[in-house]
């Protein structure tokens, strides 16, 4: 057994480190498969460096592999034909316009008020309690009140600027995968 | 032509040659991988290094004409054996009748040029 060969482990660690674009499982198959063959070999009774320098440098072993394992996938994804593209465009401004109008609007609006409202009303309360509040002002409401009125106010205002800038990135991923940038294909 | 010209040439066409020939291997038993790196360098030209016949066996293996399972070794932990499926035995006939195919043209091609 080679197994605890401060060289072999090396070269199997790296190798495994570098086979990041197939599956664990495939990973895990993929290296204890050349693991057999560096034991087969050596027991075999050819040295451990001679073994290694067969199998070559563990970064040309990982490209190989990458290589042969994507050679399918990449010839079936054949760049989209134009027509095709826009179409694609149409039928997701056909669909996703109207709703996306909507969220925008919406919580993009509630999220913008509710921000400046509820720390306009936090500061009303802080006012208050400290006796500045403006006479033209008056507060309908204990200034504690205020205070935690405000910063629920606040805290629902950000929430859905976040919503806001969450959903935008979702749509601009979704746009991104259905219609590929022109670069990405081919 | 340069060694390295000829070498480059020989593996351009061991590449689709290589594939009909583990399957060729693998047609009455299963084998592992050593094993079958080990027959191949045996045959001389067909000799194609184990960073070669490694990933060759996961891509047919991901094409769905081989497919592997676990079987105990004397040497360390089970050993995963390759076999061929059904898609597989299909594809070996077809790329043996390919290949009788164009080995036939080629030597008829090259008795052409012998004669004149």
């Amino acid at each position: 057994m080679t197994s605890n060969n401060p060289l072999v482990e090396r070269y199997l660690g790296h190798f495994f480190d570098l086979l990041v674009h197939l599956d664990m499982a495939e990973r895990k198959e993929v290296v204890a498969e050349i693991r057999h063959h560096i034991d087969d070999a050596t027991a075999a009774g050819r040295p451990i460096d001679e073994v290694l320098q067969a199998l070559g440098p563990v970064e040309a072993l990982a490209r190989a592999y990458q290589l042969e394992l994507l050679v399918k996938p990449r010839a079936t994804t054949a760049a989209q034909p134009r027509s095709d593209r826009w179409l694609k465009i149409i039928g997701l401004l056909a669909i996703g316009s109207l709703p996306s109008f909507i969220i925008i609007v919406t919580l993009g609006s509630i999220g913008l008020s509710f921000t400046v409202a509820g720390i306009a009303v936090i500061m009303a309360s802080i006012a208050e309690q400290s006796g500045t509040l403006p006479v033209w002002m008056t507060m309908a409401v204990e200034p504690w009140v205020g205070i935690v009125l405000g910063v629920l106010m606040t805290l629902l205002g950000i929430l859905c600027s976040w919503g806001t800038v969450a959903y935008l990135r979702f749509v601009l991923r979704l746009v991104r995968r259905i219609v590929p940038a022109k670069e990405a294909q081919g | 032509m340069g060694t390295q010209e000829i070498s480059d040439w020989s593996s351009q066409l061991k590449r689709g040659v290589l594939e009909l020939c583990i399957l060729q291997l693998l047609r009455e038993e299963p084998s592992y991988g050593y094993e079958i790196v080990t027959t191949l360098d045996a045959l001389g030209p067909l000799a194609a290094g184990e960073n070669t016949v490694y990933p060759l066996l996961r891509r047919l293996k991901a094409d769905g004409v081989l497919e592997t399972f676990l079987r105990e070794s004397p040497n360390g932990p089970p050993r995963q054996y390759y076999r061929l499926t059904a898609d597989g035995r299909k594809r070996l006939t077809a790329l043996s009748k390919e290949w009788q195919a164009m080995a036939t043209a080629v030597d008829e091609c090259l008795r052409k040029g012998d004669s004149k």
